[in-house]
């Protein structure tokens, strides 16, 4: 009893500090409005520091792995890593297509996920694509990034986050918003069944698969920057904010009427 | 909101205007449909990816983006505000040092490429510019999203998932610069060296 009420007191205390943080990216967001210019990252200094770190972590561990990963385990096992993975995600990605103002959307992916954890032998099999039900990656970064009003290349302050990576002050927060209302890990820690077993085993896969996927990309920007760290900032802040337009994009009413006007062209 | 909306409004009719301006400025002689443009450069690439390999490759590849792209103008802008401040000579350094590096750099990207397709999208005029989007249809695994920024009868910019090459070579080299005493010679011989290796 004891157990729960602390936990859920912790619970409670994250979930303030999560707020508190959003308030200052939306309040950092109108006042620095740099545009597409320069990435504003005031804590260079430190994130240059962590960053060598986890460099030193992913060329001793993760890309060693994930090149085994990669190279060793048959591909369709991949896919149905991967596939588990993905639909143990749908949840987070359904919770934030409402907040994106997307319910039907947001119906989708729940009915994927049902589709997928039944039919689909606990998400191995990715059935319900084969029904016509596409599959959808949202998560709180985005969220925050569709209704901010800034242009989306401005996420706040650059963070790099110990062994996660680059990320910025919007999407860190994202990041801690999905962890919260995450049902997997809510359903894992209530029930107290090796908490920690289970969710280090499911994040450590996850950096593997996702590690596994990003090695050629990665190794490429390496080897063709003078200042990787500076150059991996640029992309990942143009790859966010491309994900965010095409985002902003897509729920744009005009946008929306250009292009069934389009598709009415083409039929 | 409706501040924002007119000046969009100003800047797409002086893009209008330029483009007015520039178009018979090119001629009939030069293919001028950037969809037309981008197609035959992919298929150019495709060619020399399929039938050579190390220095030849590279050479051949650093013929297309000099008769394709418009090196000065990449490269110039991703020198940004520090173009001005270097002498004629480090100029001149530096746009020979990126076109080996990027001929050096496709020519191994596409190496480990193989039996891709590229897919033309949609077309559309954008800032006194044409974007031609595109998909990267690879063997495996989801299509790349390509985008090409095509001014006149060159391209001037690829955007890969919405990562600009002139956007990340600009903050690239310009971290560099700062963290070099803010000249541009350190750079340049930089560059130049990796050229060699």
């Amino acid at each position: 009893m004891i157990g729960v009420t602390r936990a859920f007191a912790a619970s409670i205390r994250r979930s303030i500090v999560a707020v508190a943080l959003a308030g200052t990216v939306v309040g950092g967001c109108a006042s620095g409005d740099t545009g597409a210019a320069e990435v504003w990252d005031p804590l260079e200094t430190p994130n240059r520091f962590i960053f060598s770190i986890n460099r030193a972590v992913d060329l001793i561990a993760l890309r060693p792995l994930a090149v085994m990963y990669r190279d060793l385990v048959p591909e369709r096992a991949q896919t149905g890593v991967r596939n588990v993975l993905d639909n143990l995600g749908e949840p987070v990605t359904a919770i934030n297509e409402v907040f994106q103002g997307d319910p039907n959307r947001a119906a989708t992916t729940m009915a994927r996920f049902l589709v997928n954890s039944t039919i689909g032998v606990a998400g191995i099999f990715d059935v319900a694509s084969s029904f016509g039900l596409e599959r959808t990656k949202e998560d709180f970064g985005k969220t925050i990034g569709l209704w901010a009003g800034v242009e989306p290349e401005n996420g706040g302050f650059y963070l790099m986050l110990p062994a996660y990576g680059p990320s910025n002050a919007r999407d860190g927060t994202g990041l801690m918003m999905d962890y919260l209302v995450d049902p997997f890990r809510i359903l894992t820690f209530n029930l107290a069944i090796d908490w920690d077993v289970w969710q280090i085993g499911r994040y450590g896969m996850n950096a593997v698969d996702y590690r596994s996927r990003t090695i050629f990309a990665l190794d490429d920007l390496e080897k063709n920057s003078v200042d990787y760290y500076a150059a991996l900032r640029s992309a990942y802040t143009q790859n966010r904010a491309d994900q965010i337009r095409e985002k902003r994009e897509k729920t744009n009413a005009r946008s929306e009427l250009e292009r069934r006007d389009n598709l009415a062209l083409v039929r | 909101m409706p501040n924002l909306a007119s000046r969009r409004v100003v800047f797409q009719l002086v893009a209008a205007a330029a483009m007015v301006v520039a178009v018979p400025a090119v001629g009939p002689a030069i293919a001028s449909d950037p969809a037309q443009l981008v197609q035959s450069t992919a298929q150019q690439v495709i060619e020399i990816v399929k039938t050579k390999t190390g220095a030849d490759r590279q050479a051949a590849i650093l013929g297309v983006l000099q008769s394709r792209f418009d090196m000065p103008a990449m490269a110039r802008a991703a020198l940004g505000t520090h173009w001005n401040t270097a002498t004629e000579q480090e100029r001149a350094r530096f746009l020979k040092a990126v076109a080996t590096a990027e001929a050096k750099a496709y020519s191994e990207r596409f190496g480990q490429y193989g039996g891709q397709t590229l897919t033309i999208g949609k077309v559309t005029p954008r800032n006194g510019a044409t974007i031609v989007d595109s998909r990267l249809n690879q063997t495996s695994g989801p299509p790349i999203k390509l985008e090409w920024e095509v001014r006149g009868d060159r391209i001037t910019d690829v955007k890969v998932e919405g990562v600009s090459m002139v956007m990340t070579r600009r903050s690239d080299f310009n971290s560099y610069i700062q963290s070099h005493g803010g000249k541009v010679e350190p750079l340049v011989s930089e560059l130049e060296a990796r050229a060699a290796r």
